[in-house]
């Protein structure tokens, strides 16, 4: 897509046929026929089961399940529980994202890293190492003396709460990243006291992000069923029901109602959008100066107490399930032992391998992906703009079930002009782009829109095209947040796991997959060992690639913005 | 002898096909399980290129129904009977017979030829020892025991609706005890259950890990968890154990169904049922004895003394309106 692009801009800048508004369009239209191909075409063949009845088409699975008291219990615990979680999730984020961005902390580096882990480690991981600290035989209640019970509505809150923090900790972390210095020190020139400053003027030029921040949150806490089928216990919620027909039950169409339910919050966030974009202003402007840190003492105690504190919680999660991978047998014999790492799982360590390589280029491809998208919808304004950037958050929406079973009915369909990629690594990969499509547009939209469209007027006078002026303009700015999203694609195609299991084959094992098998199979410890690697592979990675940078001289550059 | 003598035959019988290739199984059997026989089966049949994929029963079902219109496997291996009789994947089944496969009793094998099960699994409780002692409560032997309300709050049972071992485990008390009985001991046994957790193993798990003191589950869950060195004891119920079968089949559109048929005819030999017999405690081939391990951990060398007489068919069809009322009772 990039080489269409690339063409263009230099039939452009030779000032041939295509005038400005044609390259929108035609690089809108690429952009949305791809989502067509590999995201509306899949979701419809499975939500349209939804509509299959006994005897052709009609509305009774959705009469039969809606006329149920049931459903609606399970509504109202799934939204309940998404609520708290994106609350706490995002709050928390923000005031995370605030310290590593608007303070001079020491040892950001590491505080970045430590917060992503949830991202990195496979989630059924993580929801064993929840249990193995907080269970009833936890190491709270078994060492320490205390007496509580995780599993259930508290538990699940929690563990969605852990699960989204980086989504939104990465967006909020754009937003605040940008900022204007003069608006900030007229309001100090003013005499605005620095609580009156934040709520007049960070916090409004946040909206965005604040906003998409709670939109992934919310979604991705209402749509995993990971973390409520491991720690729920009786407490069931939308996407329990759906694990209960599609897996337990075979029963795909009454899945489907429930899964066109969960598109909700996707439909009312798009409403929601528009009123929130109008209101929010960019942040950097022709005239913008960026802002200026100032030591503060007092502050720097404040945020620095916090971030660790929260950085300890997130590390004691991959820390427990690094000690269980090298006990004999957690938590009943805890001599030393590296046996656990002598993995016996079928095709052994190659599924690691094969991971690293679906994981670079999901992120090289996706990051080409969604910030094609986040572009068309956000600086080109063109008909396709409002349909690309609701399909571009809709992925949120969908459980990884129901995506990974949908690209099965599509592409497995000889029907289909992609039925050739079906059993191979590329679906694989752009499966993981289109899973994590959202996530990946909002951050780069959020970053976007702090760019003021003066840049683009100034360009367009200056007789610069919409596609120069992309080039020379946009991509510079934004460029680090962008290689952000491609650490995110890494991280998340290195362990996401539920819609990847129906497209795997003999052929294309993927490390997540293992650790499931592993798990599956009892052997929790060597579960652990695996998840161990998997993190050391994606630590080595963003060492690699860090290093890649320093010596082409990007040496000021986070991977994590 | 007779692994030599089957080998022989094979090796004699590979000369006469001349047309060998790939095949492609789906199996359910646990991971270590299906390497194990996977690596016989390669032994055995040489010339055969095996690709194996392993997926729990529910996410294969789901699998096998989503390729439905262009399946991309050849055989189903290991996978629960009473999944397999969902019409959406028996639609995909070819009857077939393998050569030898009268010595598996009826009952273990479908009457219209389409599936045969040569492994089975029974429902068990895991016990943990220490969170037993801790607690000061008796071992228990039966269902019945677990109505204690010395338990309450102790045990951990599959959900029917998301685990075909919780619906086996559901089903067969109220086979046992008629409807009304039966409802009635489930209404007694949900004041003691502190969760139904959404698979079949993972109330093994949970036992074992101490959690919970009582995980019903199903029988090698437990002993190789007993084998890892987990402190917990298996129990067989006494009023009888509902049993679940691990059924083979031919699948109607494979392309390579010479292999597929071959592959199927091994599953049945007496090298295959040796394999079975140290991973299974339900091995439908007669003859044969269980390691000695699993005895130990409890099991009688004659399985069929504690098997509930499983009705398949039976709860097979009521499938739908056990899971609804069950639902509308516990959840």
């Amino acid at each position: 897509m990039s080489e269409v692009a690339l063409l263009l801009q230099k039939q452009v800048s030779k000032g041939s046929w295509v005038n400005d508004k044609k390259v929108a369009l035609i690089v809108s239209g690429v952009v949305l026929a791809m989502m067509v191909a590999f995201l509306i075409v899949p979701i419809l063949s499975i939500l349209s089961r939804s509509f299959a009845v006994s005897d052709g088409f009609g509305l009774e699975n959705y009469i039969n399940t809606l006329g149920t008291s049931r459903i609606w219990e399970l509504g109202l615990n799934s939204v309940v529980m998404a609520s708290l979680a994106a609350s706490i999730a995002v709050s928390l984020a923000y005031a995370y994202a605030y310290a590593l961005q608007r303070t001079d902390l020491p040892f950001k580096g590491i505080l970045r890293i430590v917060i992503m882990v949830p991202l990195f480690a496979p989630s059924l991981v993580q929801a064993q190492g929840l249990i193995f600290l907080l269970g009833r035989n936890g190491v709270f209640n078994r060492f320490l003396g205390f007496d509580i019970d995780i599993y259930g509505f508290w538990g699940v809150t929690l563990a969605n709460s852990l699960y989204t923090f980086p989504y939104a900790f990465l967006i909020l972390s754009a937003a605040l990243a940008v900022s204007d210095a003069r608006l900030y020190e007229s309001a100090v020139v003013m005499g605005a006291k620095p609580f009156r400053i934040f709520r007049t003027v960070t916090l409004p030029s946040t909206r965005y992000g604040i906003f998409a921040a709670i939109f992934v949150a919310f979604s991705l806490s209402i749509t995993d069923f990971g973390n409520a089928v491991v720690i729920g216990g009786n407490f069931n919620v939308l996407a329990t029901e759906i694990y209960n027909k599609v897996i337990g039950q075979g029963q795909f169409g009454l899945g489907a109602v429930v899964g066109v339910m969960l598109l909700m919050p996707a439909v009312i966030s798009k409403l929601l959008e528009k009123q929130i974009s109008k209101r929010q202003h960019a942040q950097v402007t022709d005239q913008s100066t960026p802002l200026q840190i100032r030591p503060n003492r007092l502050r720097n105690l404040v945020f620095g107490s916090y971030a660790w504190t929260i950085a300890a919680i997130f590390l004691s999660v991959p820390l427990i399930v690094f000690v269980a991978s090298i006990v004999k047998l957690w938590p009943y014999n805890m001599a030393f032992s590296l046996k656990h790492y002598a993995f016996d799982v079928q095709n052994g360590t190659a599924p690691l391998w094969n991971s690293v390589g679906v994981a670079f280029a999901t992120a090289f491809l996706g990051v080409v992906v969604v910030a094609s998208a986040a572009i068309v919808s956000a600086k080109f304004k063109t008909v396709l703009s409002g349909p690309i950037s609701f399909l571009s958050i809709l992925p949120a929406s969908i459980p990884g079930m129901v995506l990974g079973l949908g690209y099965v009915l599509a592409f497995n369909n000889p029907s289909n002009p992609f039925n050739m990629l079906y059993g191979t690594f590329p679906l694989i990969v752009l499966l993981y782009i289109y899973y994590n499509h959202a996530q990946g547009f909002l951050i780069s939209s959020t970053s976007l829109k702090q760019i003021s469209s003066t840049f683009d007027e100034a360009s367009t006078m200056l007789g610069g095209s919409t596609l120069r002026t992309l080039f020379k303009v946009t991509l510079p700015l934004i460029w680090p947040t962008l290689l952000g999203v491609g650490v995110f694609f890494f991280m998340r195609a290195m362990v996401s796991l539920s819609a990847v299991i129906f497209l795997i084959t003999p052929q294309t094992q993927v490390a997540a997959v293992s650790v499931l098998q592993l798990s599956d199979r009892g052997a929790a410890n060597q579960a652990a060992a695996f998840s161990v690697c998997i993190m050391l592979i994606v630590i080595a990675m963003l060492l690699v690639v860090r290093l890649v940078l320093w010596l082409a001289g990007a040496k000021n550059v986070t991977l994590i913005r | 002898m007779t692994r030599a003598l089957v080998t022989s035959s094979l090796i004699a019988m590979m000369s006469t096909s001349a047309l060998a290739g790939d095949i492609t199984v789906y199996t359910s059997y646990e991971e270590d399980e299906a390497a194990a026989f996977l690596d016989l089966a390669r032994e055995a049949l040489p010339d055969v290129n095996i690709n194996m994929l392993r997926l729990s029963t529910g996410d294969l079902a789901a699998r096998i129904i989503a390729e439905k219109g262009n399946p991309q496997h050849d055989v189903v291996w290991g996978f629960a009977a009473s999944t397999i009789v969902n019409p959406q994947i028996k639609d995909t089944l070819e009857p077939y017979k393998p050569a030898g496969v009268e010595a598996i009793p009826a009952a273990f094998r479908a009457k219209d030829g389409t599936w045969f099960a040569v492994t089975g699994y029974m429902a068990a409780f895991c016990v943990n020892n220490e969170r037993l002692e801790k607690l000061g409560l008796e071992m228990p032997t039966s269902w019945a025991d677990l109505t204690d309300p010395a338990f309450k709050g102790e045990v951990v049972m599959p959900n029917p609706a998301s685990s075909g071992t919780g619906y086996i485990q559901v089903s067969s008390l109220l086979q046992m005890k008629g409807a009304e009985q039966g409802w009635a001991f489930l209404d007694d046994l949900d004041k003691n259950i502190a969760q139904y957790i959404k698979s079949g193993s993972k109330p093994c798990h949970a036992a074992s890990a101490g959690e919970y003191t009582v995980g019903a589950s199903y029988d090698m869950r437990a002993i190789k968890n007993i084998k890892e060195g987990f402190p917990i004891s298996m129990v067989i119920p006494a009023e009888g154990s509902g049993n679940e079968l691990e059924a083979n089949a031919l699948v109607a559109s494979s392309k390579n169904k010479e292999d597929a048929r071959r592959f199927l005819d091994w599953t049945v030999t007496d090298e295959a049922a040796t394999a079975y017999l140290k991973w299974k405690a339900i091995v439908t081939i007669p003859g044969g004895t269980m390691p000695q391990h699993f005895l130990d951990a409890g099991l009688p060398a004659d399985t069929n003394s504690v098997l509930h007489p499983t009705d398949f068919e039976a709860a097979a069809n009521d499938r739908d309106a056990i899971l609804a009322e069950w639902q509308g009772r516990y959840e």
